[in-house]
């Protein structure tokens, strides 16, 4: 009797949250949150510790020491490389789902994807700090990556600008819609309240600079209209990217839910466990429409810029490969997934259509770029650069794991944000 | 006769891409059906 009056008391003030009245508070419930939690040498943490130690040494030297050898095999001839190509361009495409679940929650009223929410955002926030936040590696001089926000040679007239501002107020805007989750985690009524009223306008400003800056990630290819390949080159690359990032965010959602679901089971609870599959049903639809319409504007592309002729070449069926083998196949899997209620073949449709984006994106950076130069003078990306990827990549995974057993981000939120809301 | 009729090269025209076009806005509802069939 006394142990369950005991845990009565833990869950009730775990409902209440902390009581935080100063910094003094808040500094020590954060001390108290940053201990980790359950058995710290699990097979993945021994694993990917040594990797982001030896990724944090690594991107120490690049910045110290500039691009160039050791650290990247980039040259005049290959500016872009994995960095750009994986990081950045794939990364953000693989982000896109937070746009894309906001507009369907949130103007198309489909209660249905509620659920996966604030995950989806959480993920698609932490993308674009991590790798987006990657493009500071990439940037020669990148002590002046400040230069765009403040006004120090704004350089309107570079693609570059865009991007950054896009970045930026994007981020923000993830962030806001992510803040009520915050401040229920610190238990901060009155902040919650405010920062709840702010979601929508944050969601709606989100959108809007998703479909600008997913397109215009794509005016830099626009610039290299002689280095890339006729097959890949079109003077449309801002739409393609505009709506693969469509499918390829969504694939994204399919995959860490379906992780999520797995590793941080035992904070949902079974209603959620239950609609889960219904979710990814809905989500293999749209999956699956936006790559049929995504296949249908390829080939008027490979029409209208009378490339079909390069089709009979090396290239020509690395091309079909992709469009073929990532984009019309998969779009049949989640077709077919979606049609029998099958969330083995969505989840495989979905590992399938992110191998594609990430090919897709490293074909426009780094493979059918500079497509005439001989196989021994192409750009391979140098270890280090593979160590720093994997290294951000990880530290991504780890953040979304400290904030995900914290913050309720899948489990239910307080019974006082319920009511809020 | 002949000057009555001209032929045009359905590539200049971009003749096949409104082909392509009109091929995608039948296919879609197609797809779309198939998509929300349900299986027995």
């Amino acid at each position: 009797m006394a142990g369950e009056k005991l845990d009565t008391v833990a869950i009730v003030k775990e409902e209440a949250g902390p009581n935080i009245k100063n910094f003094a508070d808040f500094w020590s419930f954060l001390k108290k949150e940053l201990k980790p939690r359950g058995n710290i040498a699990t097979p993945f943490n021994l694993i990917s510790l040594p990797i982001m130690v030896l990724g944090y040494i690594f991107i120490v030297y690049r910045l110290a020491t500039g691009l160039g050898k050791p650290i990247t095999n980039l040259n005049q001839q290959y500016p872009w490389g994995l960095w750009i190509g994986f990081d950045v361009v794939t990364g953000v495409a693989f982000a896109g789902g937070a746009y894309v679940i906001c507009f369907v929650v949130y103007i198309l009223r489909a209660e249905k994807y509620h659920a996966i929410i604030r995950a989806t955002v959480l993920n698609g926030f932490l993308a674009y700090l991590f790798y987006a936040g990657a493009i500071v590696l990439d940037i020669g001089r990148w002590w002046n990556i400040y230069n765009p926000m403040i006004g120090n040679s704004f350089g309107v007239n570079a693609v570059m600008f865009l991007v950054a501002w896009h970045f930026f107020l994007y981020m923000l805007a993830e962030f806001v819609e992510f803040s009520p989750t915050v401040a229920e985690w610190l238990g901060m009524k009155k902040l919650r309240k405010i920062l709840g009223g702010l979601t929508l306008g944050a969601v709606v400003f989100g959108i809007c600079l998703s479909t600008l800056h997913q397109s215009g990630l794509a005016a830099l290819m626009i610039m290299a209209k002689n280095k890339i390949h006729p097959l890949w080159y079109t003077e449309f690359i801002p739409i393609l990217y505009f709506v693969s990032s469509i499918f390829a965010g969504l694939s994204m959602v399919i995959f860490e839910g379906s992780i999520s679901h797995k590793v941080f089971g035992s904070q949902l609870d079974e209603a959620h466990h239950k609609h889960y599959d219904d979710i990814l049903v809905g989500l293999a639809r749209i999956c699956s429409a936006a790559m049929f319409g995504y296949f249908f504007l390829k080939i008027i592309l490979l029409v209208h810029e009378h490339a079909v002729q390069y089709l009979n070449s090396p290239m020509g069926f690395w091309y079909l490969f992709e469009i073929v083998g990532f984009v019309l196949v998969p779009c049949f899997m989640f077709a077919h997934g979606a049609q029998n209620k099958n969330t083995s073949t969505i989840k495989f449709a979905a590992i399938i259509t992110m191998i594609g984006i990430i090919i897709n994106r490293l074909n426009y950076t780094f493979i059918a770029y500079n497509w005439y130069v001989p196989l021994s003078e192409k750009y391979w990306p140098a270890p280090m650069e593979y160590i720093i990827t994997a290294s951000i990549i990880l530290t991504e995974i780890w953040a979304f794991r400290w904030i995900v057993n914290r913050m309720p981000v899948l489990k239910e939120p307080p019974a006082w944000a319920r009511e809020h809301h | 006769m002949e000057e009555l009729f001209t032929y045009y090269d359905i590539f200049a025209t971009k003749g096949v891409e409104y082909l392509i076009i009109i091929a995608f806005f039948i296919l879609i509802l197609v797809f779309w059906g198939l998509l929300n069939m349900r299986s027995h």
